[in-house]
């Protein structure tokens, strides 16, 4: 019984003491007065609102797109000019070589969150995991469009698919160079089997590299923003027949922008992909104790909450439930296809250059 | 070696020499060694690129990037086509701009068409707007949903869907481009309309020629230079264009060397992108140097004294009142409508619904929420706009501040020193920033300065680069308004002044300025609104702290967050229009009366 209590108690102490910054942090953040972050995601906005408000911290957030990121941090450290305090960056295979191995980002874990966060989430450390799914209007079609990546391809999709231009934003392009490595190739194999009844015939080296050529020559229509391409997908009284890729939290503008949108889970043989997005100190930060209390602050289930309130994106933090009526990455995980460092590291120029010869 | 160092002395002690000297020193490290510089760059592997470049260290020199350009599998994509692309732009906003800009000078100057006063005004609108918001006015209007985005106006009044063809890639370009510049041919063809000798085509019509061989036959041969000088302008003006072939192009994927230039530097092939960037250069280099020859020439035979003043205007007849109307009508149109679609579509909740009860003021005032546009608050409640509005400001006014006063110093000392090698060399070089297209001078300037160099530290997210580059690339509109202002002077003013031994900058703040302060006001002038309207020139070297407003406007608009974007775009028109009239009302000068841009 009394170690029942005892225990108890020493649960809820822990748990209190989980998400507390230590005081010296804080003062010594409060003591820098203001926090600059880079962040490939719009929402840090909403968080460095709510940041300013509990601590008193200035932030200043800028959302740049991915590549912009890189070019911005690799100049700015490398020319030692101070810039950003910390970033939000997403594109592992660039931010691996490009940021990290020079040692412009750092990687740091707020000592409370060392036994939360799964270890292998922990360098770098992820503030997210986005999906990007297969959208489609909802209105137009009580059933989806297309079940098959196959679909895209066809003549009949002609210039009905949307794709997020993948030099404005690289994880696209791991996409791409994932669906080339053998098993997921494969897989694709399988699904035009499945599709036409019949082999596929293949004119390039797998049927990976074979389904990106075909619906580039399908007329893939390449989008600059996720947000464009929710709307154009989801606007309703106009019969959008389209179908997707686009980052799954845009569903959150459904009532504010009066969007029909849903997923298409079943799509054969993926549903779309993931990606981790990044926290990460910048090396010559000017205000690194406020970057770290931020840094904390936006893995506990306060600071993340303008991510937590849509469906598509997902916490390291175990404590942070999705989004009502999303399912949890558990789900999702299994049917996206996900990213390998070291296969995007050897292959992705591979990848760029035969999307080079067909896209531009 | 004393007498050396006295004659030095000697030609120290007067100032325009040492102002000569220093000028061009300094000039000669602003716009030549950087040349230099990005030229190591296309040999060079950039950190990005140790990946792409196999068993390569950044740093490295490397033949890849020139083999890549233009013999690779991908050079076509990359490099010929975009040229060609370019190039078939170009021509066809020449084309455009030469055909209506041209009939609308000769019928203000050589018909009797209703309100000409007007008609002229009216028509240097889309010349004083920026090239890229009449892009953004065309995307709201004539935008369709088969290639993304909800459909624009005109499906939303008509409920005909546009083409594909009219609302992205080659023709919307061209005619966006072309619309902006028509207004420059009409200037420029006007002018000599207007200034050309008349006699000639009067001795034709005593003669009883007939109207048409009377316009074949002398009108055109006489207007030829201008239209020539036109040409090339355009064409160099549209080739560097990069806002609006992004827009309007970046949909369908049509691409042209600008838009390439941008993705390969800002991504993961810089020295691709910096051979670009030296191939515009060349060839901007070449067709105004052609220009500048041309030009020259003319100047020794239109200065026709006595002309005849009351030439007979053709009567246009009963189609008089409707070819007037008409124009006014289109006119007003084209420079009303777009701020009319920026209004509208900054108020639009959902987009494309533009039913009543979707309007709302939250993109102006909003305090920003996650399920519209991302938690942004409204521009007029948002820190960052003030910042980037801030930014553009300051940054125009330093930039106006030094470009127009390095302009009066090159003036000078141009002027004083003439006929000797030197002032030429500095004439010259005050003016070639202008014959390289903005973003490729951007280019050069993130590959000089984003090192440190000798004694200057690294420039890049400094605010410095900014002012430093964009006082370089407009002294161009500066020293021509202060050679001119210079030239217009005779010497004995200042060498009354001298002979009372009246000091140097006296002399200039008191006795050269005040007289010629109408031309040297347009030399602050027009660097101003050229900046705060600018860019691709700054598009490469900001960083977020540094950001101005057209930048973030272009961030908007690429993550679709139109109403922001337009909301900024009215910004700017709005500021640029004030300055304009106000500067305009109080010295005269205008930014139309510029040397193009």
């Amino acid at each position: 019984m009394k170690i029942r209590v005892v225990s108890v108690l020493l649960v809820v102490l822990l748990s209190l003491s989980l998400f507390a910054a230590s005081p010296e942090l804080v003062s010594a953040a409060k003591a820098e007065g203001k926090v600059v972050v880079y962040s490939i995601t719009s929402r840090i906005k909403n968080a460095a609102e709510a940041f300013q408000q509990k601590y008193g911290i200035e932030v200043e957030a800028y959302n740049l797109k991915g590549f912009e990121l890189i070019e911005k941090v690799s100049k700015e450290v490398g020319s030692g000019i101070v810039g950003a305090d910390f970033v939000i960056a997403q594109d592992g295979g660039r931010v691996f070589g490009e940021l990290i191995e020079p040692g412009y980002l750092i990687n740091y874990i707020p000592p409370d969150m060392a036994d939360v966060i799964a270890p292998d989430q922990q360098n770098p450390l992820m503030l997210s995991t986005i999906t990007k799914v297969f959208l489609y209007n909802s209105e137009t079609y009580t059933f989806p469009p297309a079940t098959n990546i196959w679909a895209l391809a066809d003549p009949a999709f002609k210039g009905r698919y949307f794709f997020k231009d993948p030099f404005q934003e690289g994880v696209n392009m791991n996409f791409l160079t994932m669906i080339t490595r053998e098993d997921w190739a494969q897989k694709i194999e399988k699904a035009y089997e499945r599709y036409y009844g019949e082999p596929l015939q293949l004119t390039t080296e797998n049927a990976g590299y074979e389904w990106i050529k075909r619906v580039l020559e399908n007329g893939l229509v390449l989008m600059k923003s996720d947000t464009t391409m929710a709307e154009s997908l989801g606007i309703r009284g106009q019969q959008i027949d389209k179908v997707g890729l686009c980052t799954y939290s845009k569903v959150r503008y459904r009532d504010t922008k009066n969007l029909a949108l849903l997923p298409i889970m079943g799509m054969e043989p993926f549903a779309g992909f993931y990606y981790p997005s990044y926290l990460m100190l910048v090396e010559n930060a000017a205000h690194p104790n406020a970057a770290k209390l931020f840094i904390e602050y936006l893995l506990t289930e306060e600071g993340f909450t303008p991510w937590s309130d849509s469906e598509g994106t997902y916490s390291p933090n175990p404590n942070i439930l999705p989004y009502p009526g999303d399912n949890g990455f558990n789900v999702w995980g299994n049917i996206l296809v996900g990213e390998d460092p070291e296969f995007l590291f050897e292959n992705r120029i591979d990848v760029e250059e035969f999307w080079n010869e067909y896209a531009y | 070696m004393k007498k050396w160092l006295n004659r030095l002395a000697s030609f120290f002690s007067r100032p325009e020499h040492l102002i000569l000297v220093v000028l061009l020193a300094l000039l000669v490290f602003l716009t030549l060694v950087p040349l230099f510089y990005i030229g190591l760059d296309t040999f060079t592997v950039h950190s990005a690129e140790a990946r792409r470049i196999r068993g390569s260290q950044a740093g490295d020199l490397t033949l890849y990037h020139w083999n890549y350009v233009f013999f690779e599998r991908a050079s076509k994509n990359l490099f010929y086509k975009p040229l060609l692309n370019t190039m078939l732009v170009s021509l066809a906003t020449c084309a455009f701009a030469l055909v209506v800009g041209g009939v609308f000078a000769w019928l203000v100057t050589r018909t009797n068409l209703r309100f000409k006063k007007l008609l002229s005004t009216l028509m240097l609108f889309p010349y004083i707007m920026p090239s890229w918001t009449l892009a953004m006015a065309w995307l709201n209007f004539f935008k369709n949903s088969s290639i993304g985005g909800a459909p624009g106006l005109f499906t939303g009044i008509t409920g005909i869907a546009t083409p594909d063809w009219m609302a992205y890639g080659f023709f919307p370009i061209v005619m966006v481009l072309g619309m902006h510049y028509a207004p420059f041919a009409f200037i420029l063809i006007g002018g000599i309309l207007r200034n050309m000798d008349a006699n000639l085509e009067e001795a034709a019509v005593i003669l009883k020629t007939s109207r048409w061989k009377i316009i074949r036959r002398i009108t055109i041969p006489i207007v030829m230079p201008a239209v020539l000088s036109t040409f090339l302008l355009v064409f160099s003006s549209s080739m560097s264009a990069f806002a609006v072939p992004a827009f309007l192009g970046g949909p369908v994927r049509f691409q042209v060397l600008t838009t390439q230039m941008f993705r390969t530097i800002n991504g993961v092939n810089p020295g691709v992108g910096y051979i670009l960037a030296g191939l515009m250069i060349v060839i901007g280099t070449v067709i105004l140097t052609i220009n500048q020859i041309l030009i020259g020439k003319r100047k020794s035979f239109t200065t026709v004294t006595g002309k005849s003043s009351n030439i007979s205007l053709v009567n246009l007849r009963k189609a008089r009142s409707p070819i007037s109307i008409t124009l006014a009508v289109i006119l007003i149109a084209i420079s009303v409508i777009p701020l009319f679609t920026f209004a509208l579509q900054s108020f639009l909740v959902a987009p494309g619904d533009y039913s009543l009860e979707n309007y709302s003021t939250i993109f102006w005032t909003g305090e920003g929420s996650p399920d519209i546009a991302s938690g942004e608050p409204g521009i007029l409640k948002n820190k960052y706009v003030f910042k980037g509005l801030w930014n553009s400001f300051s940054l125009s006014l330093l930039v106006a501040l030094f470009a127009g006063t390095v302009g009066i110093l090159v003036g000078y000392a141009v002027v004083k020193t003439r006929g000797k090698r030197g002032s030429n060399m500095l004439d010259r070089l005050a003016f070639f920033p202008y014959l390289i297209p903005s973003m490729a001078f951007g280019a050069i300037y993130l590959s000089m300065f984003s090192v440190q160099r000798g004694f200057i530290p690294s420039l890049y997210g400094t605010f410095a680069i900014l002012v430093l580059v964009g006082t370089v690339k407009y002294l161009p509109f500066a020293s021509r308004a202060g050679i001119n202002a210079m030239l217009q002077l005779g010497k004995e003013i200042e060498e009354a002044a001298m002979i009372f031994g009246v000091k140097w900058w006296k002399r200039m703040v008191r006795i050269l300025i005040p007289i010629q302060k109408p031309t040297l006001i347009s030399g602050y002038l027009l660097p101003f609104i050229s900046s705060m309207r600018e860019l691709a020139l700054y598009i490469l070297l900001v960083t977020p702290s540094t950001s101005i407003l057209t930048t973030m406007l272009f961030q908007y608009n690429e993550k679709g967050w139109d109403q922001y974007a337009n909301a900024i775009v009215l910004l700017i028109i709005g500021i640029v229009l004030v300055f304009n009239f106000v500067i305009n009302k109080v010295t005269g000068a205008s930014i139309d009366k510029g040397i193009g841009g």
